[in-house]
């Protein structure tokens, strides 16, 4: 019988947007909201301030440039100002709202910049990739972890890539994923399973260790 | 459970949500079919792997571009009492290349000033008189080139060169007066022989005569 080691401590909550000191943290954001429709200026900033890691974050796992990444969590918050009256906080969840608003940005810049890609060398990537397997030990953690996982990332297809980043790094729930990407929580499951497993390939195939 | 519906429940498994018969249903299928069992360790180890993961800090930057971009983005509390009595037109007017601007214009007005002889302490109605600045600037500017030629003309250098020019001017001058002179003496000098030789002409034949006297 084949033995699957299952993390299964990690998987028992519900994500660090919903626990400990933010337990209040979707009222908050609602509250949060509400006082930036009304004008509230501090409002913004709370806002902003709330929520900048968690754009930059997945803007940086999925297009893997610092740069790009910090322009478009810019842009994300210039459209969340222009467009927070719709946002409607008895349809859903802001942090739902404003990660579909950031997905549907990179899609649109992955789309814009697929020509400048495809001219673009995949060397960085691939340093990354041979370094790491001519490692010993093939075993990492932290920042390496980081920057392997960084590029391997970038051998996924985009479905696959948007998938993975919104649930094992942002730690996004499977019907909030499913709303976030308009499809339903079963094309969620799937896309995840075949996403890891693409990924634990590429890794494998570097002689990472996982 | 076909492999379909195992891939189905594969998260809620790896996640260990998954519970009662759906469990072991998925942990017999597993036993039985290989191909699964290596779905489910890699994607097992994958999400371990990315446990490890250090998480994607934005730069400390980032934050207050954005919130200088947000054009509302600015906190009340930090808002001072001559920006709420201002509005927002007074950060537009302090932006670096506008206040550059407005110091290059006083600069270049107290340049003015001062070149005119307008003192600003003791400006009074009748100084910003459109004649008396004239004036003003007319007398400063004759002053400034007077004291320039002044200067000009004091210079040791300048010194030097006009009185070796003026030394060169009179040796010319010396030098055409005698070549003057000897021109006029030669001129007379030449005269007087051919005087002489006109009297020694007219001797001659009277010479010539008497020898045919003889």
């Amino acid at each position: 019988m084949a033995t699957v080691a299952i993390p299964a401590a990690k998987w028992n909550w519900v994500g660090p947007y919903r626990q400990g000191p933010m337990a209040n943290s979707l009222d908050a954001d609602a509250q949060l909201v509400e006082r930036c429709l009304h004008g509230q200026d501090a409002a913004w900033e709370d806002l902003v301030k709330l929520h900048t890691r968690r754009v930059y974050s997945i803007c940086y796992r999925f297009t893997n440039s610092d740069s790009e990444a910090q322009d478009l969590t810019q842009d994300v918050f210039m459209r969340v100002f222009k467009n927070l009256k719709s946002f409607r906080a008895g349809e859903g969840l802001f942090v739902v709202w404003l990660t579909r608003l950031t997905r549907n940005l990179l899609i649109d810049h992955y789309r814009r910049t697929r020509l400048e890609r495809a001219t673009e060398s995949l060397d960085d990537q691939v340093k990354v990739l041979e370094e790491t397997g001519s490692r010993a030990d093939g075993m990492l953690a932290g920042r390496e972890a980081s920057e392997v996982l960084q590029a391997a990332l970038q051998k996924l297809s985009p479905d696959l890539r948007e998938t993975v980043i919104l649930r094992d790094l942002e730690e996004l729930e499977y019907r909030e994923i499913a709303q976030v990407l308009n499809v339903p929580e079963g094309t969620v499951k799937s896309r995840l399973n075949r996403g890891r497993a693409e990924l634990a390939r590429v890794l494998r195939r570097h002689k990472v260790r996982i | 459970m076909t492999c379909a519906e195992l891939e189905i429940l594969l998260c809620d498994y790896v996640d260990g949500t998954l519970r009662g018969e759906e469990r072991s249903a998925l942990e017999s299928h597993l036993a039985g079919c290989s191909s699964c069992a290596e779905l489910a360790k890699d994607v097992a180890g994958v999400t371990a792997f990315m446990e490890t993961v250090a998480a994607s800090e934005p730069p400390a930057e980032l934050l207050t571009r954005i919130l200088h971009e947000l054009p509302v983005a600015r906190p009340a509390e930090k808002r001072s009492w001559w920006r709420n009595l201002f509005g927002g037109w007074i950060h537009g007017v302090l932006q670096p290349r506008y206040v550059m601007g407005m110091a290059m214009t006083v600069l270049s007005f107290s340049m003015i000033a001062k070149f005119a002889h307008i003192e600003p302490r003791q400006l009074r109605p009748s100084d910003l008189d459109p004649v008396k600045i004239w004036a003003g600037i007319d007398d400063r500017t004759h002053r400034m080139w007077d004291r320039a030629v002044k200067y000009y003309e004091n210079l040791r250098v300048v010194i030097e060169v006009q009185s070796r020019l003026k030394e060169w001017t009179d040796q010319e001058q010396a030098q055409n007066v005698e070549a003057n002179k000897q021109r006029g003496e030669s001129g007379k000098q030449k005269a007087e022989s051919s005087g002489r030789t006109t009297e020694s002409s007219g001797q001659k034949p009277e010479a010539g005569t008497d020898q045919k006297k003889r």
